[in-house]
């Protein structure tokens, strides 16, 4: 592109239209291409089920289901924008919750209890810094090793047992429904406090990471350390912060599992801890960073969490939603692949 | 002389340290439980250990050339699914075997498309396959173990026989071991693997294709993956959907461990075969002294941690070397270039 | 008949930049011919094409008289050249032997690496060579120069007739030098094509036998080296139209006081650097890329830690520990690499111009995206950056309007900016957006600000600063006013000891 082509110099130049493809404009723009995913899941299984798929109960269910997942996304998302990744969400988030059980059933009362979970996420989160940070490891393998370590600990306190939780507060958290109103014949079964808290939280991010000098620089440091790093932000201080941020989500994630569940057990997590990457991947986060918001990784979460519950509304076994989970995950890093390839040809 | 020197050169190499380091270990828990070093509990270290041990031959492969699959588990558990099903179907065992290995290298070249042509990191484009594997074993087995019903005297019963005192996953670890050294050390493939994970720009400059051989990578890692569970259902008689031992992360640690450097280039079988002794030593030894399970599951991420903090130290510890050498070079090259 | 490499019309350009213009000359048999020129003055691009990396936009490479066609490094080693680079092709990890023959070991009758032949054959390279390595030894844990001299045995392995060394003696300490131009010599007598990349005034006149020099691209003069001298050499690289570019700069005379003051300073790379700077003063460094220039500015915005020396900052004595003090303190610096160290290549314009004042743009706990704008319009209009949107992303931008972005980014109304220290800000940027670059860098000397130039273009640092010092080897050589500069001088004194 030369000079000359874009007009005169230091006026704004309204960009001459490019005729793009439909397909070129959902790859560009991801979010567009996953609500339009979205749609479709839902107007598929809407078919298959006969409309219990959107029955007001079911997407009550739905709303249920994603407030863990969307707690244990946001942590990650944050961390992905940065450039850094962790994969000890599920076994940290397990921890944390399976160590409010445990000291609330020791007789700590709740609101220690809450902050000592939490002080358990953030330690972990700290640690996976320091790995990252101090000892210069590849994020993705010292976060394993560091789930391997927490997984040990939820053992330790498990010993195969299950703890229950018997806080009227955390039952409540974790089953009361929010707005419940009955109009006549039509009743609106409610927002569960989990998923309504979970929402609040996304859109505070979203908030933060658009607004504030905060998010600006997550944003920075994910593009470019180096250009960061002279232009003033301490990447390393931002990783801290961040991989604590994470650490602390995943512990509200394990919270919220165990007030659901009512109990805390040794899976806990574990079949969720890649969630929270796929939500972001497909909502158009790059795992190179500087890339992607909010919107699209609560985007993704909404395909994602449609998409396995339509299965279990249809009557699908475990196994094909195994199978539905990491098929999404190639598809979205492979939609990665041909935005790159766009992008390539755009400045080529 | 040339001997003595190669032998010097091999005392003093980072595997004769970490199999003495293996050997204080054995011998400290020998002698807070004299029960640690009889044959039949030997036995069942070496039993326990072939399973990752196979593995973490792929898995050092990959590491040399600068790769990482983390799908491996499940490669594993799903191969045994699939050979346990044929042979209860009534396939003959050794037909059944030789598909389950195939079908293990097609996952493999699965796993190689997404790395290497659409250019997905590797570790996540695995984990994603591992996600794929896990589903598919749930449908095909029910979430229930599927027994092979054979005799003690049936044929595919080897898995839990021994040759002299070693039982046979073990012998066939060791003949993996041995022969991927010899491939690793001896021949242009192996050498083309450094090439690949040392320098990559390099390899290019020789006329080797990276691609093609990371490829080749991923589907003998999954190839190896195979062959191990394999064995387990041979030695179990009976294949599981899924297991609580992470077995991939065992074979990761035991390739760490033995001095195979993560981002790739440097590493030997030796190196491999002494991790997962020292591995799976450490770990027989915590539950000899009757700890549970969490230890060991924590003893293992403290394991690998360290490792790979030992890898960084020693990497700022050679270049901080090779700066001093730099800056002080006169002396010696003025002695000998003279 | 000897051997001959040819060269012929060979041109290459990138977006912007005429790297190569119809380069022609050849290269003889048992001769080293010394490829000469500035920095940018096109011979890296050249090497690149000889060696495959990159592909001639026209023009052939013909060796005896045969063209060639390869379209990859690869291809170009088994046509028999071999380019060895600053950067090195080894396996840190692998012993010598397996280094010095990557791609075809000899092997033994079942198919193995036949150790025994590898080590005869690479000890009796080392010996030829008269160097003390040991065959088994792992390459990571030779000095720098002899892994050099590895590289050196690869070629020669290979059989390469032609031997290409980029700025082989940057690295290496006196008595090292000596050993390569052992090395050099024997493979001369030995009638090989030996290709030589330097700056170094001195060795060329060593080593050389024949010398291009280029110039902006364009080959300038071929040499033989007993027939010429220093003199000759620095005139042939110098001396380029001028034309009304420089003329019509309008200058800054009102020089201010001394906003910043060097006083021996020391690090890894420097030694004993001092100067001063006042406000309204264009400083320009001149010298040969590695010369450390660039280490001066990280240095002084704390980028890099500093061993020894004091740095006086308005008055202050001031230590940073990183960039963040020295950017809070009033200083600025845009970087050498614009893609690596300079932008957010995939964020927009408007996010990349408020980087550094992210906390000044605040209206309580948010960001003012309504000032944030106004600030990004300001230097849109300001640096005519052209662009259809302040929401471009900067990756779609010419390199000329992304450094423009940059300077933006430091010279806003919100910025507190006493001290800029612009790295190449012309590298890779075409002839008219020089020109504009270079009345702003005189403007923004207007308004008060001192400014540190660096280019590797002499004409450019000659015209544009007010003073100019020189560096060479992380010294300064010489600290003059732009008067009495002249690219003579001043390029004598940046490769002349």
């Amino acid at each position: 592109m030369s000079d000359q082509s874009q007009g005169s110099p230091g006026t704004l130049q309204p960009e001459a239209k490019q005729r793009q493809s439909f397909l070129v404009l959902l790859i560009r723009k991801r979010t567009l291409m996953m609500l339009f995913l979205f749609v479709i899941i839902i107007a598929v299984f809407a078919i298959r089920t006969d409309g219990r798929m959107i029955d007001m109960r079911n997407i009550m269910q739905i709303l249920n289901m994603m407030a863990v997942s969307t707690f244990l996304t946001q942590g990650v998302a944050l961390l992905m924008i940065s450039g850094k990744l962790d994969l000890s969400t599920g076994a940290n988030g397990t921890l944390c919750g399976m160590f409010l059980a445990y000291v609330l059933r020791a007789g700590v009362p709740l609101i220690p209890a809450i902050l000592m979970a939490l002080a358990v996420g953030a330690l972990v989160g700290v640690v996976n810094a320091a790995l990252v940070n101090e000892l210069n490891m590849a994020p993705f393998i010292a976060t394993l090793a560091t789930s391997l370590i927490a997984t040990g600990f939820v053992i330790l306190i498990a010993q195969n047992r299950i703890i229950p939780i018997r806080h009227p507060v955390l039952i409540d958290y974790g089953s009361y429904m929010l707005f419940r109103f009955n109009v006549g014949e039509f009743s609106f079964p409610g927002v569960p406090v989990s998923a309504f808290l979970a929402f609040c939280f996304m859109a505070i991010i979203g908030v933060l990471l658009h607004k504030t000098k905060f998010g600006r620089q997550t944003y920075l440091v994910g593009g470019n350390p180096q250009a960061a790093m002279l232009s003033g932000i301490n990447p390393k201080k931002m990783s801290y912060i961040l991989f604590i941020i994470c650490g602390l989500f995943s512990s509200i994630a394990g919270i919220t599992l165990v007030s659901r569940l009512q109990s805390a057990n040794m899976q806990g997590l574990v079949a969720q801890r890649f969630q929270g990457i796929t939500a972001a991947v497909l909502g158009g986060i790059s795992l190179g960073g500087g890339t992607g918001g909010m919107a699209g990784a609560f985007v993704g979460l909404l395909v994602l969490n449609t998409f396995s519950n339509g299965m279990t509304v249809q009557g699908t076994g475990p196994g094909w939603q195994h199978i539905a989970s990491g098929g999404l995950l190639i598809f979205a890093l492979t939609l990665e692949y041909f935005q790159r390839r766009q992008n390539e040809k755009i400045v080529a | 002389m040339n001997f003595q020197q190669s032998l010097k050169r091999r005392l003093k190499s980072k595997e004769s340290l970490l199999f003495l380091i293996t050997l204080l270990i054995a011998l400290a828990f020998f002698i807070n439980n004299r029960n640690f070093l009889r044959i039949d509990s030997l036995q069942g270290i070496m039993q326990t250990m072939s399973i990752t041990g196979i593995m973490a031959v792929g898995m050092s492969y990959l590491f040399i050339g600068g790769g990482i699959d983390l799908s491996m588990t499940f490669v594993s558990l799903f191969s045994g699914v699939i050979c346990a099903m044929m042979i209860r179907s009534g396939i003959p065992w050794g037909i059944a075997v030789v598909l389950t290995l195939l079908i293990g290298a097609g996952i493999g070249a699965i796993n190689a498309f997404f790395v290497t042509k659409i250019k997905i990191m590797a570790f996540i484009s695995t984990i994603a396959m591992s996600m794929v594997l896990q589903g598919v074993n749930l449908i095909l087995t029910n979430a229930q173990d599927i027994a092979v019903a054979v005799a003690d005297g049936h044929t595919f019963a080897w898995g839990s026989r021994t040759i002299w005192v070693f039982p046979v996953p073990f012998v066939i670890m060791t003949l993996l071991i041995v022969i991927y050294g010899v491939i690793l050390t001896k021949t242009q493939f192996g050498r083309n693997v450094y090439l690949v994970g040392g320098n990559e720009y390099a390899a290019r400059l020789a006329g080797v294709n990276p691609l093609k051989v990371r490829a080749i990578l991923y589907i003998n890692a999954a190839f190896l993956s195979a062959m191990a569970g394999i064995v387990f259902t041979s030695r179990m008689r009976s294949a599981a959907p899924s297991t609580a031992a992470d077995w991939q992360m065992n074979a990761i640690t035991a390739s760490i461990l033995g001095g195979v450097a993560f981002g790739g280039g440097s590493g030997s079988m030796l190196g491999c075969f002494i991790g997962i002794a020292m591995l799976n030593i450490f770990n027989a030894g915590l539950s000899s002294i009757a700890l549970a399970a969490h230890w060991t599951t924590m003893a293992q991420g403290a394991l690998l941690l360290i490792a790979l903090a030992a890898d960084f130290v020693n990497e700022r510890s050679r270049q901080k070397a090779l700066r001093v050498k730099a800056e002080v070079p006169s002396k010696v090259t003025a002695k000998e270039g003279a | 008949m000897s051997d001959i490499l040819q060269f012929t019309g060979i041109s290459k350009s990138y977006p912007g930049v005429k790297a190569l213009q119809d380069i022609s000359f050849s290269a003889k048999a048992g001769r080293v011919l010394a490829l000469l020129g500035e920095n940018g003055a096109g011979k890296s691009t050249l090497l690149k094409i000889l060696s495959g990396d990159v592909r001639a936009d026209t023009g052939d490479i013909t060796i005896d008289g045969e063209k060639q066609t390869y379209s990859s490094p690869y291809d170009a080693i088994q046509a028999g050249i071999s380019v060895i680079y600053q950067e090195r092709q080894l396996v840190p990890s692998l012993s010598v032997m397996e280094n010095v023959f990557p791609g075809a070991l000899p092997k033994t009758k079942l198919g193995t690496i036949d150790r025994r032949t590898l080590r005869r054959e690479t000890k009796a390279v080392i010996e030829k060579f008269g160097l003390p390595i040991d065959p088994d030894e792992p390459v990571g844990r030779l000095s720098v120069a002899y892994q050099q001299m590895v590289e050196i045995m690869k070629a020669y392995r290979r059989d390469a007739r032609i031997i290409a060394f980029d700025e082989p003696t940057a690295p290496l300490a006196e008595a090292e030098i000596a050993i390569l131009f052992k090395l050099i010599q024997q493979l001369k007598e030995e009638g090989r094509i030996i290709i030589y990349v330097s700056h170094r005034m001195a060795e060329i006149f060593q080593v050389t036998d024949d010398i291009v020099v280029l110039k902006d691209g364009k080959l300038v003069k071929t040499l033989t080296t007993c027939e010429t001298n220093e003199h000759e050499l620095i005139q042939a690289m110098i001396g380029r139209d001028l034309g009304d570019t420089y003329a019509n700069l309008k200058r800054n005379d009102k020089l201010g006081d001394v906003v910043l003051e060097v006083k021996d300073l020391c690090t890894d790379m420097l030694h004993d650097i001092n100067f001063t700077l006042r406000a309204g003063e264009v400083l320009g460094f001149a010298g040969l890329i590695g010369a450390g220039r660039t280490e001066v500015a990280r240095a002084i915005f704390g980028a890099d830690p500093i061993t020894s020396g004091e740095i006086i900052f308005e008055g202050k004595t001031v230590k940073f520990k990183e960039p963040k003090d020295a950017i809070k303190a009033g200083m600025a610096l845009c970087p050498e690499d614009r893609k690596d160290q300079g932008l957010l290549l995939q964020r927009t314009i408007r996010e990349n111009t408020t980087m550094p004042i992210l906390k000044k743009i605040r209206r309580g706990p948010f960001l003012d995206h309504h000032l944030e704008n106004t600030l990004t319009h300001e230097s849109v209009k300001k640096y005519t950056i052209r662009t259809p949107s302040i929401n471009k992303i900067t990756r779609e931008l010419s390199g000329g309007n992304q450094q423009k972005v940059i300077l933006g980014r430091w010279t806003n109304a919100k910025n507190s900016t006493k001290l800029l220290i612009l790295d190449e800000p012309t590298k890779g940027i075409d002839v008219g957006t020089k020109a504009e670059i270079y009345q702003m860098v005189c403007d923004l000397a207007k308004t008060g600000l001192a400014i540190i130039f660096i280019s590797s273009e002499l004409t450019e640092v000659l015209n544009v600063s007010d003073r100019i010092i020189v560096m060479r080897s992380g010294h300064i050589t010489w600290d003059i006013p732009r008067e009495e500069a002249t690219e003579e001088n001043v390029l004598e004194h940046a490769m002349l000891v």
